[in-house]
């Protein structure tokens, strides 16, 4: 089985600057494997150990994704070998972009059985990509994906969904986006560190690559921090249960919620 | 001059990191000092990551390494404030390693890897510690076995050791230097028996008194040769004062951050105090304090690595940084005030587990007595 983990090499949120007016300033983060990706990881190393497969890392960005620290980083977490696209042109993508430039990655790979990622990227957070790319693809593409087995030349994909979890049969080619907590990755040891610098790296020049022209372009026109709430923080004692049952309606009376 | 670091080491680090937050926050650490029990989920952790066998020949199933990445992974586990955490268990490995046989090598990795500590290092006597020539607990070799006579004491990680790496003297022998042998004795034989000594600091490890009284043993639990005991326990001396230096380095670190941001928050006179003078003095001196461990610690390190020879370095590395973090955790308790004292701050145990390092792994004034001497014989 041919396995392809789409991955981010992102800023690491912990050594963003946060300014007075609440935008994030993430210039002097260091970049780092997005925090939800290496799950996809690990999942995907477990699926090619299990059906003698081979797991290829895949991130397309800018052309800072592409250092050697980056290419350990990621080679170092169960790869077999490493695909990147790493151009300018690629620098503040929105994800629609860098999800048709993924799949066009992905076709050039070729022969592809299974494309892993994490939920969302750590620093944007806008869970679409995984999903793109499958329509991209035109593939079948599911999120919220706690576990991932090989079953009769298919899958057995298990998913974590408001509504309870769902066991499904998948046959073809698939885009999966797999829960934060599906599966806890293995930390990359020293040995793994060592043997990173030893595998293949093959860069696709994106101009090489079929990659469709945007059909839109984005524009940012303000960023904003998230809105706090106005929370009272009403403590309520509920020592005598009726009392206290009593307060809380008067409070959420006061407060125009009932 | 490069103080940066290399791809491996940054990765390594980062690998570290991701470790220690799932499987060291300070709720465990908290716990275990709270109870007095040993880090064995943690130990198996690191030894399932790779961690606990960095350094080992590979044909052991280890990742050699150099000191200097050692000694970073030390520092930084130390800096999670977790005393003794990690890097000795390395070196005791290395004593089996290194003068064991094979027997001994396949029981101690194993232990190690299922995250437990494999012997305690029967050394210090009731009266013989720093002064090892005064050692009496005697090794009588008879008919293929070996008879031990004797009482250790303060022996740290007794009770949760499977075996004790029993230093003893040949009483036939005269020169105390040929007279140490080094044994690998198994806690639960007859006629070992032990007294646990409470104590106010380093409560994951526990201390004892070893009573040998008639305890026989075939021959080869002799490890190593035979009369060499003391210069094969000297031979991880060096690394060992390294190693601790780097968790007094560490665990300093900790003790600064925890006093610099309580200092940010704590406020008197309608001001956080760290806004005050005298309290901007001790911060400032406790980080010029940290960065001379920490070029101190990684010089030394760096020596090592290169084959520079030691000389006193390491006795001068260990009798710096044992006190200068002690110093640290002690103004940072001073600013913390009444509260540092509570059960629970994190303070209170980095200024009593620090204490410790003054004394264990070689006394200050033993350091100084190591060090005089050569800065003295090199003049001479």
């Amino acid at each position: 089985m041919k396995i392809v983990v789409a991955y981010k090499w992102a800023p690491n949120p912990q050594d963003a600057d946060v300014r007075p007016d609440g935008t994030v300033d993430l210039s002097r983060a260091k970049a780092a494997v997005s925090e939800y990706d290496p799950v996809a990881f690990e999942l995907a190393r477990r699926l090619a150990d299990a059906t003698a497969g081979e797991v290829i890392g895949l991130s397309v960005g800018a052309a800072s994704i592409d250092t050697p620290l980056a290419r350990k980083a990621a080679l170092s977490r169960g790869l077999d070998r490493l695909v990147l696209v790493a151009d300018d042109a690629l620098a503040d993508a929105d994800g629609t972009r860098l999800a048709a430039v993924l799949a066009a990655a992905v076709r050039a790979i070729g022969d592809v059985d299974v494309v892993l990622a994490g939920d969302s990227s750590i620093d944007v957070a806008a869970g679409q990509v995984p999903l793109t790319l499958a329509g991209e693809l035109g593939w079948l593409g599911l999120a919220s994906v706690s576990r991932v087995e090989a079953a009769d030349g298919g899958l057995v994909v298990e998913r974590d969904l408001p509504g309870g979890t769902t066991v499904l049969a998948v046959a073809g080619p698939v885009v999966l986006a797999a829960t934060a907590d599906a599966v806890v990755p293995k930390v990359a040891g020293m040995k793994d560190i060592l043997a990173a610098a030893k595998k293949p790296t093959e860069v696709l020049a994106l101009d090489g690559l079929d990659v469709p022209a945007p059909g839109a372009t984005l524009t940012t026109l303000s960023t904003a921090k998230p809105g706090g709430g106005d929370r009272q923080a009403t403590v309520i004692d509920g020592a005598d249960p009726a009392a206290a049952a009593a307060q809380l309606v008067g409070a959420l009376r006061q407060a125009g919620a009932l | 001059m490069d103080f940066g670091l290399t791809d491996e080491q940054q990765l390594l680090l980062e690998s570290l990191d991701e470790l220690l937050e799932r499987e060291c926050p300070e709720s465990y650490i908290a716990d275990l000092d709270l109870h007095h029990k040993p880090p064995t989920t943690f130990r198996k952790a690191m030894h399932e990551a790779g961690f606990g066998s960095l350094g080992f020949p590979e044909e052991y199933g280890g990742t050699p390494v150099d000191a200097v990445t050692l000694v970073l992974l030390a520092t930084r586990v130390a800096r999670q404030g977790f005393n003794n955490g990690y890097g000795l268990e390395l070196l005791q490995a290395m004593d089996i390693i290194e003068f064991g046989n094979e027997e001994q090598k396949a029981e101690v990795l194993g232990l190690l890897a299922n995250g437990e500590v494999p012997f305690a290092l029967g050394f210090t006597e009731p009266g013989a510690g720093s002064d090892n020539s005064a050692m009496t607990t005697t090794a009588v070799h008879h008919d293929g076995m070996v008879t031990f006579n004797g009482t250790k004491t303060l022996i740290t990680n007794a009770l949760q050791s499977k075996y004790l790496l029993l230093m003893a003297k040949n009483p036939g022998v005269e020169d105390p230097r040929k007279a140490i042998s080094m044994y690998l004795v198994p806690m639960d034989a007859p006629g070992v028996t032990t007294n646990q000594l409470d104590k106010i600091l380093w409560h994951i490890s526990d201390s004892c008194e070893i009573f040998l009284d008639d305890v026989t043993l075939p021959e080869s639990c002799l490890v190593g040769v035979k009369g060499n005991g003391f210069k094969q326990l000297m031979r991880n001396f060096e690394m060992e004062r390294l190693v601790i230096a780097s968790q007094c380095l560490g665990l300093a670190e900790c003790a600064f951050e925890d006093a610099a941001e309580y200092a940010a928050q704590r406020v008197q006179f309608g001001k956080p105090i760290g806004q005050f003078q005298l309290i901007q003095q001790k911060l400032t001196d406790m980080a010029i304090k940290i960065e001379n461990m920490r070029n101190f610690v990684f010089k030394t390190a760096w020596m090592l690595d290169q084959g520079v020879p030691l000389k006193s370095q390491g006795a001068l590395c260990k009798r710096y940084c044992a006190m200068a973090a002690f110093e640290v955790a002690d103004e940072a308790m001073q600013i913390f005030g009444g509260v540092g004292v509570t059960v629970g701050t994190r303070v209170s145990r980095l200024w009593r587990d620090i204490r410790g390092h003054r004394f264990g792994g070689g006394t200050d004034e033993i350091m100084v007595h190591i060090a005089g001497r050569q800065i003295v014989k090199d003049h001479s």
